[in-house]
């Protein structure tokens, strides 16, 4: 007898994901994915000047600001053909790698271990044997005995108090969590310390964005920053130093903590690299542009078909004639009017809403499709295209991960294995690495290249009379990111941002191809339907950032996901 | 470390959900804060949210908040209050609340001392950048209730 299961937010307000799945003879059988939140929101763009619009789609996710505004001054200086000086390309490049690797932090620690890791366990661990474990997985200085069981006594405490705090509602005891005891303590450990650390990258979007959340220096153009040698107002040799040995901090933590936890953990749960493969065509954008053109990139881009590495066909580029023409949004299965596959520069946003209904209309996120097909996007596709590409520092970290997990797993870890669930929180760890090289390179860059005595940080746009169209991507944190702008006569007259989680969130199209969360959840074991636990480990591993729009407090906090079985 | 931290929340593009964001620009405009009292507009930061805490003694929300009451009302919130709105499964980063910030900086050992929220009763949370009228009039009322607040915490 088939169950139906579905978890969702109770909130009227908020927009978030809602996950069916009908679950029959311990495993998922059918899945659907919806967003309960209309997100028109480009259509405050329309009317306005295209120099400001960064300003305004930061503000369409409260957790990716920085993301949203880098593509929109690219969207505009992509329809305007506007270059911009390299040390603009290095301070963007700089901001979008301590923000990425904040959020891809902050995603595994706080939002996604949990999901394997068993915190009553940790009472039962021994702090010694703790800490030999953690020696033996890196040289991080931070793993002695001492700590581990000052962490122990920490959890203890929360746990004689009678209250778990931010532990409360994990699906504590579930047969689906294995985890020696030790790795537990570890991992709660590492869970407190990457507090710290995600302050610190966030401290270097500060320093160059002038603030944040909200950065407030960038340009269509270039950047605002003033940088002058001589000025203890502007970027000088002591602020890059201060930078510096911020972004040394951050490097350490992702390659000696991040990376191995992650690879121990996926050590430990093997069967969850034969879970959640799903839509295995993968989108991936270039980005960290190395000239003011944009014409050569530190990562490569690409699009990959089903699963095989081999297939890869490059995204050279915003310019590349491929990526111009190949994206269409379809609202078959979406609370939009129409249902054909339109291009983000025609696509429209006119609600039309409906009873949810799973052979019609179910959700506010319309369907991506690349070609005509879904694609999954993120750090795995990110790390696909990089790998296949022959990238040196994806292939380095890439083949330092698969051995990682290797030798803790006692199996044979291959690529191949990375299309699924596991595989997706592995190539985040991967792209973490590979991301903290890279600051550093683009430190040196930027700071070379003004002791070198170049201070150009900003080309003036001008608007043509008529009509230009542009887009700009971004590979962002939860993958490829993109906004399509048409101008006419200076002021915005279409704007559409085709963000990484409608990608991997989208619903069925006019075809009835599912997306990329619909397809990664068959099949998933189900041990117990009122505890979802796999749904969430598998959902969690895309690093879902829904709707993004509205946030309010409410004093009978209905904004809790509740489980619903029939 | 700076000892107080004035933070609004709520998204700019949702109408009065604004708000928190509205007194934090006005607070910039009309006030001259001590040195040591950092005021941002955090805007929607979820997930992010225990970052910009850790560390201060104390810091007071601005936030629209769900109520019965008439649109452009004011109330506080206490840190009990606070603690007592249900916390649960989170699936997306968007979903952890203030409470959930809290309770995790407790357990590392770094939240605030002293929390107090400023909430506003919304009018109308449909996109758009401005406020409704009963909003926009109680935003210099909760900067005056966030420079008592102040007040409290320097005395």
């Amino acid at each position: 007898m088939s169950k139906r299961v579905t978890i969702d937010p109770i909130t009227r307000i908020e927009g978030h994901l809602r996950i069916d799945v009908e679950v029959d003879q311990g495993q998922v059988q059918k899945a659907w994915a919806s967003s309960t939140m209309w997100r028109g929101i480009e259509r405050i763009l329309l009317g306005r000047d295209p120099r400001e619009a960064w300003l305004f789609t930061q503000r369409f996710c409260g957790v990716c600001t920085t993301v949203h505004a880098l593509a929109s001054v690219r969207a505009v200086e992509d329809a305007l053909d506007l270059e911009i000086p390299i040390n603009a390309q290095y301070i963007r490049n700089l901001i979008q790698i301590a923000h990425a690797l904040h959020d891809h932090v902050v995603h595994f620690y706080q939002l996604s271990a949990l999901d394997w890791v068993d915190v009553t366990q940790v009472l039962k661990a021994d702090p010694v044997k703790a800490s030999a474990i953690a020696e033996s997985l890196s040289d991080w200085p931070e793993n002695s005995a001492k700590q581990m069981a000052a962490v122990k006594a920490r959890v203890a405490g929360l746990v004689g108090s009678g209250q778990l705090g931010p532990f409360a509602h994990g699906y504590w005891g579930h047969p689906a969590m294995k985890l020696p005891p030790e790795i537990n303590l570890l991992a709660v450990s590492h869970y407190l310390q990457a507090l710290e650390y995600q302050r610190y990258s966030n401290q270097v979007v500060a320093m160059l964005g002038g603030k944040t959340p909200h950065i407030q220096n960038l340009a269509v153009g270039g950047v605002a920053n003033a940088i002058n040698l001589e000025s203890e107002a502007a970027l000088n040799v002591d602020r890059l130093y201060q930078m510096k040995s911020l972004l040394d901090k951050i490097v350490s933590f992702v390659q000696n903590v991040y990376v191995p936890d992650v690879c121990a953990i996926a050590g430990l749960y093997p069967e969850w690299f034969s879970y959640g493969a799903g839509v295995t065509n993968y989108l991936s954008v270039p980005d960290l542009p190395l000239d003011g053109k944009s014409t050569s990139f530190e990562l490569p881009g690409g699009f990959i078909s089903n699963g095989d590495l081999s297939s890869l066909k490059p995204i050279t580029g915003q310019k590349d004639a491929t990526w111009r023409k190949a994206v269409s949004e379809d609202s078959a299965h979406a609370w939009y009017k129409g249902s054909g596959g339109l291009h983000p520069w025609k696509g429209e946003t006119e609600p039309d809403p409906t009873e949810w209904d799973e052979d019609k209309k179910y959700s506010w996120v319309k369907a991506p499709r690349w070609e005509g097909k879904p694609a999954q996007v993120g750090p795995l596709a990110n790390v696909l295209v990089g790998y296949a590409s022959g990238n040196p520092l994806m292939v380095k970290w890439t083949d330092a991960a698969l051995d990682k997990i290797s030798a803790i797993a006692h199996v044979k870890a291959t690529p191949a294995m990375l299309h699924s669930t596991l595989g997706r929180h592995g190539a985040r760890a991967i792209r973490a690495a590979v991301l903290s090289d890279l600051a550093i390179k683009q430190w040196q860059l930027l700071t070379d290249n003004i002791v070198k005595g170049d201070t150009t940080i900003f080309n003036k746009p001008e608007f043509p009379k008529g009509t230009v169209e542009g887009v700009g991507f971004h590979e962002a944190p939860r993958g490829t990111l993109s906004h399509w702008v048409v101008v006419e006569d200076g002021i915005i007259k279409n704007y559409q941002a085709v963000v990484p989680t409608t990608w991997n969130a989208s619903p069925r199209d006019s075809d009835g191809t599912p997306g990329p969360y619909e397809a990664s959840l068959l099949r998933n074991p189900i041990a117990d339907a009122e505890h979802p636990l796999e749904v969430l480990r598998t959902i969690h591993s895309f690093d879902p950032c829904m709707a993004c729009a509205v946030h309010m407090f409410d004093p009978k906090g209905n904004n809790v996901a509740r489980v619903k079985v029939l | 470390m700076a000892r107080c931290a004035i933070y609004g929340i709520g998204n700019i593009l949702m109408g009065d959900d604004g708000v928190g964001p509205a007194v934090v620009r006005y607070l910039e405009d009309h006030v001259r804060l001590p040195d040591d009292v950092v005021l941002e507009d955090l805007g929607t930061p979820s997930l992010d949210l225990p970052s910009y805490l850790a560390g201060h003694d104390a810091v007071i929300f601005v936030d629209a908040v769900a109520s019965d009451a008439a649109p452009g009302s004011i109330r506080l919130y206490t840190r009990e209050e606070i603690a007592a709105t249900p916390t649960g499964i989170r699936i997306s980063p968007h979903e952890p609340t203030i409470n959930d910030a809290l309770i995790l900086l407790d357990f590392a050992g770094t939240g605030p001392r002293d929390v107090v929220l400023v909430g506003v009763v919304p009018e109308t949370m449909d996109g758009g950048m401005a406020l409704s009228a009963p909003v926009a009039a109680a935003v210099g009322r909760a900067a005056g209730m966030v420079m008592e607040m102040l007040a409290d915490q320097a005395a």
